[in-house]
C-alpha cells in the first residue's frame, strides 16, 4: 500500500522545526524535542493506529543535534523514511533511521558551521555593518531581510529536497556503497570539525617557570605550540571524548568537571585568562 | 539618560527571543534578534536613539563576527552582549560624553560587551539547566502517549526559563544602568579568582561541544585521523574553514572512489569464481 503525506502535514512538520529546534534545549537533550515536534504532524498524518503512532515517536526519541539549518536536510529525508516505513517499504525500521541520523547529524553540523555561520552570516553581517557606518540603520534592515530570506527559503528547499529522496538516500546509504557514503562523509566530517576546533575553541595555559632573575625560561604554551599547535585544545577535545564516548558520562557530568579543572587550574597558575577591564 | 521600566521591560522581552536557545526560533531570534548589529538597532528604537544604538551595536558586532556555537556550547551570550551590553553601553557614553563614533567610545563600548557577553554564559547554561524540567516532562508526555504535550513542553513551557534567566537579569541590569557595571568591577575584579574560572571554563566548554560532535564520528582510534588532520590544517598551516573543507571534500571523494573500487573488485572476483566452478 502506498502512502503520501498531506502537504499542509508537510508544511506543518517543516514550521515546527524552522522555530522549534532550539527552543527547549537542553545540554542533556539538544534538539530531541525539537525533532519529534516536527515529526508529530507526519506521524498523525500517517498513521491511525496508536500503537503505530507511539512506534513511530519513538524512533525520534534518540538524541539528535546538528546545524540547525543544514540539518533541515536531515528533518525531511526521515520525513521521507517515515512515508516509505508507513507504506510498508521493508528495508526502512528504526535502525535504518537512526543510523542514517546518527551518521550524517555529525558531519552536517561540521559542514553547517563552517558554511552556514561561519560564513554566510559573516559576509552579510560585514555588508550589513559597512551600510551602517555613521549609525543607519540601513544595514540592519539589509541583514534581516536577506538573513531571514536566505534562511527561510533555504532550509524550506533543503527540506523538500531531503524528503523527495527519502528512499533514495536509504538505497545509497544501505549496502557496499552506502558504506563508501558514510566513511567518506565521515572523513569529511571529522575534518571539517578538526578545522572548526582548531578555529574556535582556544585552550592555552599561562604558565611559566621564572629563573632567579625573574625572567621565564620555560613558557609552557610555546613549548606546547612548539609539539603541535593547539595541542592543549585538541587533548582537551580528546578527553571530553573519551569521558563521554568510553566512560558513558553525561555531558553535563563533564561540564562540571572542567568547571573543577578550570578553579584548580587558575589556583596552581596553570589556567590565566589575563584580561583586564 | 536613564532607562525606563517600560524600556527595560522591552528589552527583556527581546533578550527571551534572541538568546541562543532563545523563544524566537534560531534564524529570526538567536541568528538575526541576537546578532549586536541587529540589537543595537532595536536598543536604539526602544531607547530613542537609533543611531547610537546602531554605532554600539557596529562596535560590539565587530568582536562576534564569526561567533559559531560549536556542537551548542557557548562562549559568549548574545543576549546579554545585545540587550544587557548595548543599552549598558549607550547610557554610560552619555553620561561620559563620549561619541560612540570616537575610538574611545567604540573601546568602551567593545569592554562592556565582551564582559556581559561572557558574564552571560551563566544565563546560557543557566536556561539549558531550568529546560530540563520541561525535558522531564515531555519525556512522561512521550510514556503516557500524550503527544500534543510535546508542543507545550517545546515551545510554551521555555519562557518560564526565559523570564528567570533572561527577562529578569536583563530588566534588573537595565534598570540598574551603569552603576551595576561598576558594581560587578569592583567586586569581581578581573584577577581575582572568580572571574578568572569563569573565562577559563568559558574557554574550555567549547570541547564538550565539538567531543559531543566527535562522539558521532569516532568509533575507534584511527577515527582521529581525519579529525587531527583537519585540526593541523587550520591550526598549523593556518588554513580557513572555507578552504579545509574543500581539502576534506576532496580526501571523501578520493576515499568514496577507492572503495568503491574495491566494491565493484569483489564483484568480479565473484564472478570469476562461479565462471570457474562451472568449468
Amino acid at each position: 500500500m502506498e502512502k503520501k503525506i498531506s502537504k499542509k502535514a508537510l508544511l506543518k512538520s517543516f514550521h515546527n522545526w524552522f522555530y522549534g529546534h532550539l527552543t527547549c534545549f537542553s545540554q542533556e537533550h539538544m534538539q530531541t524535542f525539537g525533532y519529534l515536534c516536527s515529526m508529530l504532524p507526519l506521524v498523525e498524518d500517517l498513521y491511525e493506529d496508536e500503537e503505530d503512532k507511539a512506534k513511530a515517536m519513538n524512533t525520534y526519541t534518540a538524541f539528535f543535534n546538528t546545524e540547525p539549518q543544514l540539518g533541515t536536510l536531515i528533518v525531511g529525508i526521515t520525513a521521507g523514511l517515515e512515508e516509505a516505513r508507513a507504506g510498508g517499504t521493508e528495508d526502512v525500521d528504526d535502525e535504518t533511521i537512526n543510523g542514517l541520523r546518527a551518521g550524517l547529524m555529525g558531519p552536517i553540523a561540521g559542514i553547517g558551521d563552517s558554511l552556514v555561520v561561519g560564513t554566510v552570516i559573516p559576509i552579510l553581517l560585514g555588508i550589513a555593518m559597512g551600510m551602517s557606518t555613521g549609525g543607519s540603520p540601513l544595514g540592519a534592515i539589509f541583514y534581516i531581510l536577506v538573513w531571514n530570506l536566505f534562511a527561510y527559503f533555504g532550509m524550506k528547499f533543503l527540506y523538500f529536497k531531503g524528503y523527495s529522496l527519502g528512499t533514495k538516500a536509504v538505497e545509497f546509504l544501505i549496502g557496499a556503497q552506502g558504506d563508501a557514503i558514510r566513511e567518506s562523509v565521515s572523513i569529511l566530517g571529522g575534518m571539517v570539525i578538526g578545522a572548526v576546533s582548531a578555529t574556535w575553541v582556544s585552550v592555552s595555559t599561562s604558565l611559566q617557570l621564572l629563573n632567579e632573575a625573574g625572567e621565564p625560561y620555560l613558557v609552557l604554551q610555546d613549548k606546547l605550540n612548539e609539539v603541535f599547535p593547539g595541542l592543549l585544545t585538541a587533548v582537551f577535545v580528546i578527553v571530553c571524548w573519551f569521558l563521554m564516548a568510553k566512560k558513558q558520562m553525561s555531558p553535563i557530568k563533564v561540564m562540571l568537571l572542567l568547571v573543577v579543572v578550570a578553579f584548580v587550574g587558575v589556583l596552581v597558575g596553570f589556567f590565566n585568562p589575563g584580561l583586564v577591564y | 539618560m536613564t532607562i525606563s521600566w517600560l524600556q527595560a521591560a522591552l528589552l527583556g522581552l527581546f533578550a527571551c527571543l534572541s538568546s541562543m536557545p532563545g523563544m524566537g526560533g534560531s534564524s529570526i531570534g538567536n541568528y538575526t534578534l541576537g546578532r549586536p548589529l541587529i540589537g543595537g538597532f532595536f536598543c536604539g528604537l526602544i531607547l530613542g536613539d537609533i543611531k547610537n544604538g546602531i554605532l554600539g551595536g557596529c562596535a560590539m558586532q565587530g568582536g562576534y563576527i564569526a561567533l559559531v556555537t560549536p556542537g551548542g556550547t557557548v562562549s559568549a551570550d548574545v543576549r546579554a552582549v545585545s540587550y544587557i551590553g548595548i543599552p549598558l553601553a549607550m547610557v554610560a557614553l552619555k553620561s561620559y560624553g563620549l561619541e560612540a563614533t570616537s575610538v574611545e567610545g567604540a573601546a568602551l563600548a567593545t569592554s562592556f560587551g565582551a564582559m556581559v557577553g561572557t558574564l552571560g554564559t551563566v544565563l546560557f547554561y543557566g536556561t539549558a539547566t531550568v529546560n530540563l524540567a520541561w525535558q522531564h516532562i515531555g519525556w512522561q508526555a512521550v510514556e503516557k502517549r500524550d503527544y500534543h504535550k510535546l508542543y507545550v513542553v517545546d515551545m510554551v513551557l521555555p519562557w518560564i526559563s526565559h523570564f528567570i534567566c533572561s527577562f529578569i537579569p536583563t530588566l534588573i541590569m537595565c534598570k540598574m544602568g551603569t552603576s551595576v557595571v561598576e558594581l560587578i568591577k569592583t567586586t569581581l575584579p578581573m584577577d581575582g579568582i572568580a572571574m578568572k574560572t569563569l573565562f577559563t571554563v568559558g574557554s574550555l566548554l567549547p570541547c564538550v561541544g565539538i567531543a559531543i560532535l566527535l562522539k558521532q564520528i569516532v568509533k575507534q582510534v584511527t577515527d582521529f585521523i581525519p579529525y587531527l588532520f583537519g585540526f593541523t590544517l587550520a591550526a598549523s598551516m593556518g588554513i580557513n574553514l572555507v578552504s579545509a573543507t574543500v581539502i576534506a571534500g576532496m580526501f571523501a571523494v578520493i576515499n568514496y572512489k577507492i572503495k568503491m573500487l574495491s566494491v565493484s573488485k569483489a564483484a568480479a572476483v565473484d564472478g570469476w569464481d562461479d565462471e570457474e566452478e562451472e568449468i
